[in-house]
């Protein structure tokens, strides 16, 4: 369901150096498949999860969503995705059902659709009792997740989110995280990134570690813990510093 | 899923939702509403009540300073008692024909020298005249009588007082003229053979004076600035806003184009700003219905023909203000990354559209002219000239400004989507101005506000080589384009480390091209000369076609200093500072550096045609001169789609030198210096030159084509030779 294929992202800094934010990954999502995203900051997550948004173009490489390249039709990636990150806001003057409604008239929903989807999203992640407050009044909990049903208005069969929990207090992480099992139980593609290792570490089918733009480490959990040098705990937080600490692995962000 | 269509329904779908959803945002802020709704309704009462308060206060002032006062004579010397009796005689026959200056009583006192001179230090007289014995005599038979008349030094009279006297005393002389024509038997039509009289005159006076044309002007500027704030406060909430809530990228993976999102955002905004608009004029109206009655007597705010009219072309064409308004502030706040830095970006704005609104103001600008199309400047003028011709003449100037309004927000409007998606300006870091004295890093070419600032800095430069450069050309010209162009240029280029190369275009015309090379440059060069002449003949007689010969005394006096200069200079020297020294200068600036930049955020189609206008329009505008400003747009567009398609500047620099040359080229054909400068001494129009034959016309017109088909020939073969290229525009 989304595919990344040697992906190159390149910036250039205002000092006119070129930056390699992600410099050739390749890896894939499968429907009903959770990814945990890895990697410290600058490893690259953010741009990756950008390009697959379509927010960002590629330097080389592509990637995929149901199938769309996204550099040849990344209107059609848009209609198969679902995208939110920490920074996502929601307009303040809009109440959840608005936000729902709007966006869901962006997606070309039919009404009748539209309606039952917003109803239904309502219940969903709890929001029936402020579903007419304006968001600004909102919780921070309660703001993300009307940004995760704003993602989730058109019913798209790809989800990524970047770092979704990092405003959300450990009852906020707990409610989303469980939604987003549920989401993969329903059979939506789902790749997250992630700094808060122990939340995702038993929920996710896979995780895929980056670090200096590349693929350090890929695979289950167990299959990461196996990887690490014998000695240490068997946590994905330690098989994680193994990944990007190791010395086969060269450069930094 | 369950959506529907796509294409062209669906970027309409989009957009409306992005409207509609934008609207009930703006709606729900308290500051659209106070900005578009109660600002206009409690503004124009109040300016008007201001007004008309100080109209009716100025008009009492006027009033009593005309009013009969109180006038106090003091007569000295032996004819003093004669003269006095004159006078009263005189104001005594005034009660039966009443005149317009007139006192409201003479006191006369016939005295001493000493008691005059008292009485007007103590304020008891206002004048004193010293009468000679034969005044009498002298009235009655001939000769003049001198009359010194003496006031206090600190207490001079009144004005008023000074015109009162002044009257009396003419009355006086008309009464002495009377007896001499009646004592030399002479009728008194003797000394009036003509006069005129105005059947008219007594209801033109009694009827009100119309002062809206009078102040429909400065109501006009200030609706310009209002409809724009209209749309302040919506353009910074609908993209500068969306980024600082953190809900842009929300709007950016929606399955549409960027260009869809912008449209709807647009709608939105100028639904607001026309909200703005008509609350504005509705508010003008309630209040001039009810101002008139605080006007003082004799002013009045009707039209002979009503206000429908005039209120309808103004509106239609404030519409297509509101348009440009809410384009030009979407456009200018999309780089912001928040309010704050959209609302500073503002500014400038707002003072630049004051400015540009503030000109149609000036004397003899008129609705016909190319001013119509200059933005903010020509809603107004075509307004304005509504109101005071009442409503004709001006469908043209109104079409011409609804055109330029929509096609000025059509490229704003696509800047704003280019700006939208940019990369470095969407997810660049906190705003750049945190390192304002840090030089920018190495890069290929500036970016756009980068190209602006040395345009800038050159018209401001402008301002002062105006001033300060000596009159004569051989020196004016090369300090002016030092201080103007090469100054600044030099400037930008020291602080912006950009590549040389590529940003000037400093390369053989198609020299990256198998098909370039010797002949490739040959074409390009010679076509480019034939475009330069072409351009030149037909600019000027369309301008000979337009204005005549009848041209604005700041042309008139450019057009005699540079005569002096090919006639007085030697013909080297003068091709050199007419021709050489601008299309060097000039198009290293304007082909060169601002072309670049204003291509730097991508070489797509309608990009490098919005490139090509707007580095036009900045050239026109470089040169001030109205009259020049046309044929200098067009030369400025030739030049830029030249340098574009050869992708060097070469060509550009030779059609310039070749445009700039031709008068030259003309003094020569008109029989050169001398006979040129005999036909200027014998007044004659220079070499003929009042009216451009129909043949030369047409071989610029020839010459035009052909240069452009060698061009577009030449672009042609190196796209083919040059598969690399294929796909450029």
């Amino acid at each position: 369901m989304i595919e990344v294929v040697d992906l190159v992202k390149h910036y250039r800094a205002s000092d006119g150096s070129v930056v390699r934010a992600v410099d050739g990954i390749s890896f894939a999502v499968a429907a009903g498949e959770m990814v945990g995203l890895l990697g410290a900051n600058g490893a690259g997550k953010t741009t990756t999860l950008r390009v697959l948004a379509t927010l960002l173009t590629p330097t080389s490489g592509t990637a995929f969503v149901g199938g769309r390249d996204v550099r040849t039709d990344p209107v059609g990636v848009r209609r198969r995705l679902g995208y939110v990150s920490a920074t996502t806001g929601v307009p303040d003057r809009l109440t959840p059902r608005e936000v729902f409604d709007s966006f869901g008239r962006l997606h070309g929903l039919d009404p009748a659709v539209r309606a039952a989807r917003v109803e239904r999203l309502l219940d969903v992640l709890d929001l029936r009792s402020c579903a007419e407050r304006p968001a600004g009044r909102l919780s921070s909990g309660q703001r993300q997740r009307v940004s995760v049903g704003r993602a989730l208005v058109h019913d798209p069969p790809a989800l990524v989110l970047d770092e979704p929990t990092s405003a959300l207090d450990v009852i906020g992480s707990r409610d989303l995280l469980a939604l987003l099992g549920d989401l993969r139980t329903e059979g939506h593609a789902i790749l997250l990134s992630t700094h808060r290792l122990h939340e995702i570490e038993n929920r996710c089918d896979r995780f895929v570690v980056i670090h200096g733009g590349r693929v350090v480490a890929a695979g289950t959990r167990e299959d990461l813990v196996a990887a690490a040098p014998a000695g240490g705990p068997p946590t994905l937080e330690a098989a994680f510093f193994a990944a990007i600490e190791s010395p086969a692995v060269g450069g930094g962000a | 899923m369950t959506t529907t269509d796509g294409g062209r329904q669906g970027s309409l779908r989009a957009a409306l939702a992005i409207a509609r959803r934008d609207l009930v945002e703006f709606v729900r802020d308290r500051r659209t509403l106070i900005v578009a709704l109660i600002l206009p309704v409690a503004m124009y009462p109040m300016l008007a009540l201001s007004t008309a308060l100080g109209l009716r206060t100025a008009a009492t002032e006027i009033q009593a300073e005309r009013a009969p006062t109180r006038i106090a004579v003091a007569l000295v010397g032996d004819g003093a008692a004669a003269l006095a009796g004159r006078i009263t005689a005189v104001d005594a026959a005034s009660g039966t024909a009443p005149r317009p200056v007139w006192p409201a009583a003479i006191r006369l006192d016939v005295v001493a020298a000493a008691e005059a001179k008292r009485m007007v230090e103590a304020g008891e007289a206002d004048v004193w005249l010293e009468v000679p014995a034969d005044c009498g005599r002298l009235l009655d038979e001939s000769g003049t009588v001198v009359l010194p008349v003496h006031w206090s030094d600190k207490r001079p009279p009144a004005a008023r007082v000074q015109d009162q006297f002044t009257a009396v005393m003419t009355a006086v002389a008309d009464e002495a003229r009377q007896r001499r024509l009646a004592a030399a038997g002479v009728p008194a039509a003797f000394l009036e053979p003509l006069r005129l009289e105005f059947p008219q005159e007594a209801a033109a006076a009694a009827a009100p004076k119309q002062i809206v044309p009078i102040v429909a002007g400065g109501v006009l500027v200030l609706l310009a600035v209002l409809t724009l704030t209209g749309a302040f406060y919506p353009a910074i909430d609908a993209i500068a806003g969306e980024k600082e809530r953190g809900t842009i990228e929300t709007l950016l993976i929606a399955p549409c184009a960027a260009r869809d999102i912008v449209c709807g955002k647009f709608l939105a905004v100028f639904t607001i700003t026309l909200a703005t608009l008509i609350v504005n004029v509705a508010s003008i109206g309630a209040t001039a219905a009810v101002a008139g009655r605080y006007l003082p007597a004799g002013l009045s705010l009707a039209l002979p023909r009503g206000v429908a009219w005039p209120a309808v072309v103004g509106v239609v064409a404030f519409t297509g203000l509101a348009a440009l308004a809410s384009a030009t502030c979407l456009a200018v706040t999309t780089a912001a990354k928040s309010g704050k830095e959209a609302q500073n970006t503002l500014t400038p704005v707002i003072l630049l559209v004051s400015a540009l609104a503030g000109t149609a103001l000036l004397p003899g600008m008129r609705a016909a002219s190319p001013m119509a199309a200059v933005p903010f400047a020509g809603q107004v003028l075509v307004a304005r000239t509504a109101f005071d011709e009442a409503g004709g003449g001006v469908i043209g100037p109104l079409a011409a400004t609804l055109v330029s309004s929509l096609l000025l927000t059509w490229l704003l409007l696509g800047a704003t989507a280019s700006m939208l998606t940019d990369e470095d300006i969407l997810f660049r870091g906190p705003d750049a101005a945190t390192r304002g004295l840090a030089r920018p890093g190495r890069r290929d070419q500036p970016t756009v506000v980068e190209g602006i600032v040395p345009l800038v800095a050159g018209l401001a430069a402008l301002w002062y080589a105006q001033g300060l450069t000596p009159d004569d050309l051989t020196l004016a010209i090369p300090l002016q384009q030092l201080l103007t162009v090469l100054g600044p240029l030099a400037l930008a280029l020291w602080w912006q480390r950009v590549n040389r190369v590529r940003t000037f275009s400093f390369r053989w015309p198609w020299s990256r091209s198998p098909a370039g090379g010797g002949r490739g440059a040959a074409a390009a060069v010679g076509g480019a000369a034939l475009v330069g002449a072409g351009v030149f003949g037909l600019g000027a007689a369309a301008l000979l076609a337009v204005k005549g010969t009848s041209l604005s005394a700041e042309a008139e006096d450019l057009n005699r200093r540079l005569l002096g200069l090919m006639l007085a200079r030697p013909t080297w020297l003068a091709w050199c500072l007419m021709a050489v020294v601008p299309a060097v200068c000039e198009e290293l600036l304007f082909r060169g550096w601002v072309l670049a930049a204003f291509t730097s955020g991508g070489r797509s189609g309608w990009r490098l045609t919005a490139a090509v206008i707007a580095q036009a329009a900045c050239f026109a505008l470089f040169h001030l001169l109205p009259e020049r400003m046309p044929q200098t747009f067009a030369l400025g567009l030739a030049v830029g789609a030249m340098t574009l398609a050869t992708r060097s500047i070469l060509p550009a620099i030779v059609c310039h030198l070749v445009h700039n040359s031709m008068p030259l080229a003309l003094v020569t054909l008109a029989g050169g210096r001398e006979a040129v400068a005999a036909a200027v001494e014998a007044g004659d129009s220079i070499g003929g030159l009042a009216g451009i034959p129909p043949w030369a016309v047409a071989a610029a017109a020839v010459g035009t084509v052909c240069g452009i088909a060698m061009l577009v020939a030449g672009t042609r073969a190196a796209r083919a030779a040059d598969p690399a290229r294929s796909g450029e525009p």
